[in-house]
């Protein structure tokens, strides 16, 4: 690559920053446009894009953006109201920005009719306005658009964290001598109490001889007692600042219990006083669990100007070097288990020794924590565009979308990131178009609001990342879906599927209930290339609806692409591991519930399902000394694209994040398989493809 | 829990059983509730009893808990606890 076409790759990295940030802060604006800082931020953004765009010979770029510059200037300068359909106006010009650069990248002569129309109306309303005329006219086909400002002003999140950064501040303040401060996340699953865990009781734990302790609870998730259960946690998360004695390793075994993703541990460094404000302060202590809040003007800003002298310093690294470094942690994990778990390491009775690996071990684990949290950035950004997707159906559908955005702090792996804009923009834009009631007047008459809510979340959920799209429109109908399924020939009618999976059946190629098709969504090919999007980034989507209430599109994704949760099954001699993501629970069955059907092998009945009976040792052709019945083994029940399936494995070894490694490409061929992993011992394990478990049985049986 | 006239005054330091019964109680009751009292000197021994509260005063915003509407709590057991409910 020549200095030349280095610099303008640099320019078209840095031009597609620009563009996608203008495509955000152009809705931002539009939701308050007396927001002139704002304003000033997108004249910024299109100025540099600009002084680019000419400079690399992308004159018809160049073109536009000067006379958008020109209009932004003038309304940044005289700060004068704009009228909303001129606002129109503004988000059109981005969406030609955006056309048009792809236009001079790919060298294309002709650009969009909207070049033309926009440029023209940039044109006139400037000439009207440096003329003291009058402003362009609305279209009378233009809709009014959703008001969707007040979901998007001060986050609960935002606000909270504000208040959890003043709390540290003071306690910063009255910090001394051999005193700890930390800031603690807790991020609950809805089962903690069912698990024996509540917020309160770590509260107390972390408050035993501490120096001062406040808690922060964002509620902003409990829903009306409607939908609510006291048993079933549904506060979003709790931060817990406390000074304390307790050094990182106390305030860790706290917590050793939960899931790693349920909490958070930051230890707040400690600020430099001058002693004799430090003396001061000291005196004005209160007893335990009393903090001073009260503090003096002078402090508070002593205090604020430190924070504010804390610049943040960022680089910008190649993913490539981050994935390349992420593998060299793999390799660091697994070498660091092989001497954890080594007959002959282990046989040496040296105290020294155990302390040592003990130390590997957690500085191990300490490194790799801090590498994956390299990759994971907030998903708000993704939900951000998504603002833009329910703004631009609403208006295309002639329908008033409410939209709620819940839990856009959540961090997702970066690779992921790129990957879930399409199937979420499609999962949207079928919520709105087909899910939501055709008008406001069936709406009406179906009880509801005629301003149809589409509500957009991310949380954690046991290991897992839950990005979920939930409408309150009619909801699918089964019946109809199931029939549709039978008649398309996906189902012969005779599977024993729940309601879940009837539901799942609209994902499938070719599938589509829709009466007619419009240019959004209903032409049937969306929904498979969703589900395909979500399970090449081994996830899942899963489907809860109900007829009249509405619909929820969940996709549960892996916390990231290159460690997946594993349950290690023993088959044989040999070792598999099955993504526990897919399992659904494990058991040795009674020999009462096996039932083996003629010319369908065997199945198990639980609970009133025939789930069959799949034998690893028979898809993977293992030796075995003799031929073990069900109620012998071990079932592990798994959840695959064409229902249930009773896994049969001789054991349960346990349960292991493992690092996934590819087979190489002939083994790639073997569909049962997804990927490999090398164990603590140095053994190789294989990834089991559930979904292809039950075809590899049926097609040896032929 | 006592309940005199519309007035209804709960302890604080409920254990989950005693909240889910207080759940059961409310629930068909809600409109008849005008006000919800927090007897004083108590602290909270589980957060789900703060969520449930957090519920009534969304399902119902016009029933009265002062306590929920000052959004913080000290206690000698928990020190400062605050809570934000975006309403």
């Amino acid at each position: 690559m020549t200095k030349q076409e280095q610099v303008k790759a640099i320019f078209i990295e840095e031009a597609g920053e620009i563009i996608e940030k203008l495509d955000v802060d152009i809705i931002r604006f539009e939701e308050n446009s007396s927001d002139f800082a704002l304003l000033n931020e997108i004249f910024r953004g299109v100025h540099t894009l600009k002084g680019n765009a000419n400079a690399f010979g992308f004159t018809r770029l160049g073109e536009f953006v000067h006379h958008f510059e020109d209009l932004l200037d003038y309304y940044r300068s005289t700060q004068e109201f704009i009228e909303e359909y001129n606002l129109e106006l503004f988000v059109n010009s981005v969406d030609v920005i955006k056309e048009v650069m792809g236009c001079e990248l790919d060298a294309i002569a002709d650009l969009p009719q909207s070049y033309e129309e926009c440029l023209a109306g940039i044109k006139k309303l400037l000439a009207m306005k440096k003329n003291g005329g009058d402003v362009l006219e609305p279209l009378p086909q233009e809709q009014m658009l959703n008001d969707l400002a007040a979901e998007f002003g001060l986050s609960c999140g935002e606000q909270l964290a504000s208040s959890v950064d003043k709390a540290i501040e003071v306690f910063q303040t009255i910090q001394n001598g051999d005193l700890n401060l930390y800031k603690l996340e807790l991020k609950l699953d809805e089962d903690c109490y069912a698990r024996g865990f509540d917020h309160i009781n770590f509260i107390k734990a972390l408050g035993e001889g501490a120096q001062g302790i406040e808690s922060f609870f964002d509620m902003q998730n409990i829903p009306s007692l409607e939908h609510f259960k006291s048993d079933v946690n549904k506060i979003s998360s709790l931060f817990i600042v406390v000074l304390t004695t307790k050094i990182k390793s106390e305030i860790e075994e706290i917590c050793e219990f939960l899931f790693d993703n349920e909490y958070a541990i930051v230890q707040i460094e400690k600020q430099s006083v001058p002693k004799q404000e430090q003396a001061t302060l000291q005196s004005t202590e209160k007893t335990p669990l009393q903090p001073n809040l009260q503090q003096s003007a002078p402090q508070q800003a002593t205090a604020t100007e430190q924070s504010a002298n804390a610049v943040k310093s960022t680089i910008r690294i190649d993913t490539m070097k981050l994935d390349e470094l992420f593998d060299s942690v793999g390799e660091l994990v697994i070498a660091q288990n092989f001497i954890a778990q080594n007959e002959k390491i282990r046989m040496i009775e040296d105290e020294s020794i155990g302390r040592t690996i003990e130390t590997l071990s957690k500085i191990t684990k300490r490194i790799q924590d801090r590498v994956m949290s390299l990759r994971m950035v907030a998903i708000k950004d993704t939900f951000d565009k998504m603002k833009r997707v329910v703004r631009d159906t609403s208006k295309k559908t002639n329908k008033e979308i409410h939209l709620i955005v819940q839990g856009e702090e959540t961090e997702i792996d970066k690779t992921m990131i790129d990957s879930l804009s399409d199937p979420l923009i499609h999962i949207i834009r079928n919520a709105i178009d087909h899910g939501l009631e055709a008008n406001a007047q069936e709406r009406t008459a179906a009880g509801k609001p005629t301003e149809g809510a589409v509500t957009l979340k991310a949380f954690h959920k046991s290991g897992s990342i839950v990005i979920s799209v939930s409408d309150d429109g009619r909801g699918i109908n089964k019946e109809r879906v199931y029939q549709k399924a039978i008649e398309r020939g996906i189902i012969t009618g005779e599977e024993n599927l729940s309601d879940s999976q009837i539901y799942s059946l609209i994902m499938q190629p070719g599938f589509s209930t829709a009466a007619t098709i419009s240019d959004l969504s209903g032409r049937g090919v969306g929904l498979d290339v969703v589900k395909t999007s979500i399970e090449k980034l081994r996830g899942k989507i899963e489907i809860e609806s109900k007829e009249g209430v509405g619909t929820t599109f969940s996709m549960i994704l892996p916390l990231t692409l290159a460690i997946i949760d594993g349950m290690l099954v023993r088959a044989s001699e040999e070792i598999y591991i099955i993504p526990t993501l897919s399992v659904v629970e494990s058991f040795r069955p009674e020999e009462e519930i096996v039932h083996m059907l003629k010319g369908k092998g065997e199945f198990v009945s639980l609970r009133g399902q025939h789930i069959p009976v799949v034998r690893l040792s028979d898809v993977f052709e293992l030796q075995t000394k003799e031929r073990l019945e069900p109620w012998e083994g071990i079932l592990v029940c798994v959840e695959t694209e064409s229902g249930r399936i009773a896994v049969m494995v001789d054991e349960l070894v346990g349960r292991q994040q493992v690092v996934i490694k590819s087979l190489g490409k002939s083994l790639a061929k073997l569909k049962e398989i997804s990927g490999g992993a090398i164990l603590g011992n140095g053994d190789i394990a294989l990834i089991l493809n559930v979904d292809e478990l039950r075809p590899a049985i049926e097609n040896a049986n032929g | 829990m006592e309940f005199d006239g519309d007035v209804l005054t709960i302890d604080l330091g409920m254990s989950m059983e005693e909240i889910k019964g207080f759940e059961e109680f409310i629930r068909p009751r809600i409109e008849y509730i005008e006000t919800i009292e927090i007897a004083e000197g108590g602290a909270f021994a589980s957060s789900a009893l703060l969520a449930l509260l957090v519920s009534i005063k969304r399902t119902r915003p016009d029933i009265a808990i002062g306590f929920l509407d000052k959004a913080q709590h000290a206690s000698p057991h928990y020190g400062t606890i605050h809570w934000k409910c975006h309403d």
